[in-house]
């Protein structure tokens, strides 16, 4: 474990983050007022932190002003990924169905142009409307309008899907806990953005994992024992350096391969400027991930 | 690339201008196009007789001058654009299937409506009109646009099977009769056939949609549409009682 460069105070190991192909989806939901744009949106992308326990991840992408919304009103643009084409189709439509079309005053639409490579949200919803639902074609695409208690919602036949990145991440640590915190906030706030998707809870998680067990064949993931500062003095292969308490992690799921790069130099710039002691990331030897993010690509600020 | 033709002189007798879409005018240059007939009364006349031909190739086709006497406007063209600055005759986009036809004018009797015998009129593509237009706009549509900035005359959407006409300036009386599925969108004051039932009042989010995209192709579409209320009435009773008719009750909540 050598440190790559240095970047003030912080220390940047000489490694490289491993990320896998995923499918992704863009929704546009709006609403009557931002804050209930909000709350579908958090709805929908609630318990999607990891594929391996949620079968998707999710994060809210950023709010849009009603100028950038298809219906003229307040939005929210979210990003889910899976790993396959038909794992988006079925999260999308389960998350749309209870989390949107339940939320006051909501509609749902595709967040791309295009009309390729689609998987049905819309087709399938407007059973819900029992027969009672209606289907308009505007600007050559199809919006179905399914009747509810408050009104209608209405909602885009289908969505598009495109190839994405899973997996990107950042492992930020400090001297205290609460200065590695601070670190890995300003890294994710510096994160997020078009085409970003943060899936973790506020951007970081604390609990990140190794593939496998040392202890079971049959757990498909386990704690990431070498970064856990309270077993240091009990391996020969820790991976935390003298000093630091705390280490956390931020993943970072992206549109493209460049979206990804391009946020992990915007976190590891952001966390070092925040009192990052140490800043690492994970991966697994290099032999499963298509795609990988060494650190030293990072040394330019953005 | 765009192809232009502008009015020269006034035919003696009406013409029927269906040849004139971007379909069957794509690939000519502005002289062949000048050669090509169309019918008039009895007789036929070149176009070169009656515009002056500019450009080539048209994907998207210009219309300009007083064309009152030109029927069947963008009727069943199924692609491209034809943009029409002046008024028009009957039959503008009469079944059309594809495209945008947008009219800066007034348009005729029967604009994107069926033919006689035909069960279906348009059965896609969109027309805005920034005028007027006359009887039966829309007449047995199917799917696709009719949005008309001013006054639809009597019996729009007559027998429309889906798909939607929109009158900001209101639509006149029976209209939606015999509508299985279709929506009528009045922006006025209008009392619908007894055999629509007064559903609620509501903000329609498709309609919102539809427009933008309206106003996207042209139409002027004042804020105060979008934001409003509207009065739902469900009809046909008639045919599938699936139709509708939203009329515009202005932008108070009512409360």
């Amino acid at each position: 474990m050598t440190a790559a460069f240095r970047l003030g105070e912080t220390e940047v190991v000489d490694t490289f983050a491993e990320a896998f192909p995923m499918r992704f989806s863009r929704l546009v939901i709006t609403a009557a007022t931002d804050a209930w744009a909000l709350e579908a949106a958090r709805s929908m992308t609630g318990f999607a932190t990891s594929v391996i326990g949620c079968k998707c991840e999710a994060a809210i992408e950023r709010t849009l002003l009603p100028a950038e919304t298809p219906d003229g009103r307040p939005g929210v643009a979210a990003l889910l990924f899976a790993m396959d084409r038909e794992g988006v189709g079925k999260r999308v439509l389960e998350r749309v169905g209870q989390s949107v079309m339940t939320c006051p005053t909501t509609a749902c639409f595709d967040g791309f142009e295009g009309d390729e490579n689609t998987v049905p949200l819309g087709a399938s919803l407007r059973y819900f409307g029992d027969g009672f639902q209606v289907s308009k074609v505007i600007a050559g695409k199809r919006f179905w309008r399914i009747p509810v208690m408050e009104g209608e919602f209405l909602v885009s036949e289908s969505v598009m899907v495109g190839r994405g990145v899973g997996g990107g991440n950042l492992v930020i640590g400090a001297g205290e806990e609460s200065a590695a915190l601070a670190a890995a906030q300003a890294a994710a706030e510096a994160m997020r953005g078009d085409g970003i998707a943060l899936p973790f809870p506020g951007g970081i998680v604390r609990s990140g994992s190794k593939v496998g067990a040392l202890t079971s064949k049959s757990m498909p993931a386990s704690t990431n024992h070498q970064l856990a500062p309270t077993l240091r003095a009990l391996l020969d292969d820790t991976l935390v350096p003298d000093g630091v308490t705390a280490l956390f992690e931020i993943v970072i799921d992206g549109v493209s391969e460049d979206a990804v790069r391009e946020a992990m130099r915007r976190g590891l710039h952001a966390a070092a400027g925040a009192g990052a002691r140490h800043i690492t990331a994970a991966n697994f030897g290099g032999k499963l991930g298509e795609f990988h993010f060494p650190l030293t690509e990072l040394r330019d600020p953005p | 690339m765009t192809l232009t033709l502008t009015l020269r002189s006034q035919p003696p007798r009406r013409v029927d201008a269906a040849p004139l879409i971007p379909e069957r005018l794509s690939g000519f240059e502005a002289d062949e196009v000048a050669a090509i007939t169309l019918r008039c009364g009895g007789d036929r006349i070149p176009i070169g007789d009656l515009f002056e031909v500019s450009g080539d190739d048209a994907q998207e086709l210009i219309l300009a001058g007083d064309l009152r006497r030109f029927d069947g406007i963008g009727a069943r063209m199924s692609g491209g654009e034809i943009v029409v600055r002046g008024d028009v005759g009957t039959w503008a986009g009469a079944e059309m299937a594809g495209g945008v036809l947008r009219i800066f004018g007034d348009a005729g009797h029967r604009v994107g409506a069926a033919y006689p015998g035909a069960r279906a009129g348009m059965t896609g593509g969109e027309i805005v009109v920034s005028g007027d237009a006359g009887e039966e706009a829309g007449a047995g549509m199917r799917r696709g646009l009719v949005a008309i900035g001013g006054r639809a005359g009597n019996g729009a959407g007559l027998r429309m099977l889906a798909g939607t006409v929109i009158a900001l300036g209101g639509i006149g009386a029976e209209a939606g009769l015999g509508n299985r599925r279709g929506s009528l969108v009045s922006g006025r004051a209008f009392e619908p056939l007894s055999s629509y039932a007064y559903a609620t009042r509501f903000r329609p989010p498709a309609l919102g949609l539809q427009l933008r995209r309206a106003r996207e192709l042209g139409l002027t579409v004042g804020d105060a549409l979008l934001r409003g209320m509207w009065a739902r009435w469900s009809g046909d009773i008639t045919e599938l009682s699936r139709g509708e008719i939203l009329i515009f009750e202005g932008e108070e909540d009512g409360e």
